[in-house]
């Protein structure tokens, strides 16, 4: 049973995030592009600030859904990244990006931000 | 006010130009308009994405920084997959100009397109406003070269390459 929930819906982008124990489970959908980007960002502040209180070990991110994700969306990603590599004990976690092949920015996106932080970051095709 | 032409290129070519105005709604419907056409004419759906990439990130900087209410886009590839090539063309303001025309020379005389990019990355995460991340990551994840004209405050960024076909699969 999940103990934390939170959910975002916009019109061409979703994203619905759930921990259990000491896990995080992250799914989007749609389109990340200009029109949701401070929406993703306080959904990721979100992320990161119940994976710090439930001193999660891992955050899962199921990207396989998602259309396509733009540059100010990356960022976004980049930020929070950076931030759990600036953790230090229990407040560090990993994350894992499931992607799907054959949505081809995924394979080149993720890498990118896969090369940012090698020692957090795992990513499943 | 000036009226925007967008030229059509000659030759064997599969394209198309469109005259929007730049709004950031728009961005993901001209994307998935290149993507779903390309894919039909072009062999290659890897390439479509690199050249759908350019058409959403040079729109997003137009839906961001354009003045006025005109863009014009033009996408072609060669009909053998030789060559693609983007053009949008916006007014813009002057200090938008300087930093576009430091930006694409930023990215042009990088040796090392993928590590600019990740450089742009950690230097600008926290950064809100105007960044270059979106045409550091054209040239790096979409492989295009990237060239900038000026007319007055008249802008056009091209981005264009070869060969789309042969680069997505290496």
């Amino acid at each position: 049973m999940s103990s934390w929930e939170t959910t975002m819906k916009e019109p061409d982008f979703g994203a619905q995030a759930s921990s259990n124990e000491r896990r995080i489970q992250v799914s989007l959908t749609g389109t990340a592009d200009l029109t949701v980007k401070n929406q993703l960002e306080r959904f990721l502040r979100d992320v990161h600030a119940e994976a710090q209180r439930s001193l999660a070990e891992e955050v899962t991110v199921d990207v396989r859904q998602l259309e396509f994700m733009n540059s100010s969306c990356l960022k976004c990603f980049v930020w929070w990244i950076s931030t759990v590599q600036e953790q230090t004990g229990d407040g560090k976690y990993r994350i894992t990006f499931v992607s799907s092949p054959s949505v081809y920015w995924q394979r080149r996106s993720l890498n990118a931000l896969a090369c940012l932080a090698n020692d957090i970051i795992t990513i499943q095709a | 006010m000036t009226e925007l032409r967008v030229p059509m290129p000659e030759g064997p070519t599969l394209s198309f130009g469109l005259q929007i105005q730049p709004q950031s709604r728009m961005v993901s419907i001209v994307r998935r308009f290149v993507e779903e056409s390309f894919e039909k004419l072009v062999g290659d759906p890897e390439a479509v994405f690199r050249v759908s990439l350019a058409v959403h990130e040079l729109l997003e900087n137009a839906a961001k920084y354009a003045v006025g209410d005109k863009t014009g886009l033009t996408v072609h590839f060669e009909s053998n997959g030789s060559a693609a090539r983007i053009k949008l063309t916006n007014q813009t303001t002057p200090e938008h100009i300087e930093r576009l025309r430091a930006c694409i020379a930023e990215i042009q005389s990088s040796k090392e397109p993928f590590a600019l990019y990740q450089t742009l990355m950690r230097r600008t995460f926290g950064v809100p406003d105007e960044s270059g991340l979106g045409l550091a990551r054209i040239r790096a994840e979409g492989e295009l070269d990237l060239s900038l004209e000026i007319d007055g405050t008249m802008v056009t960024i091209t981005a264009s390459c070869l060969s789309a076909q042969r680069q997505g699969h290496e």
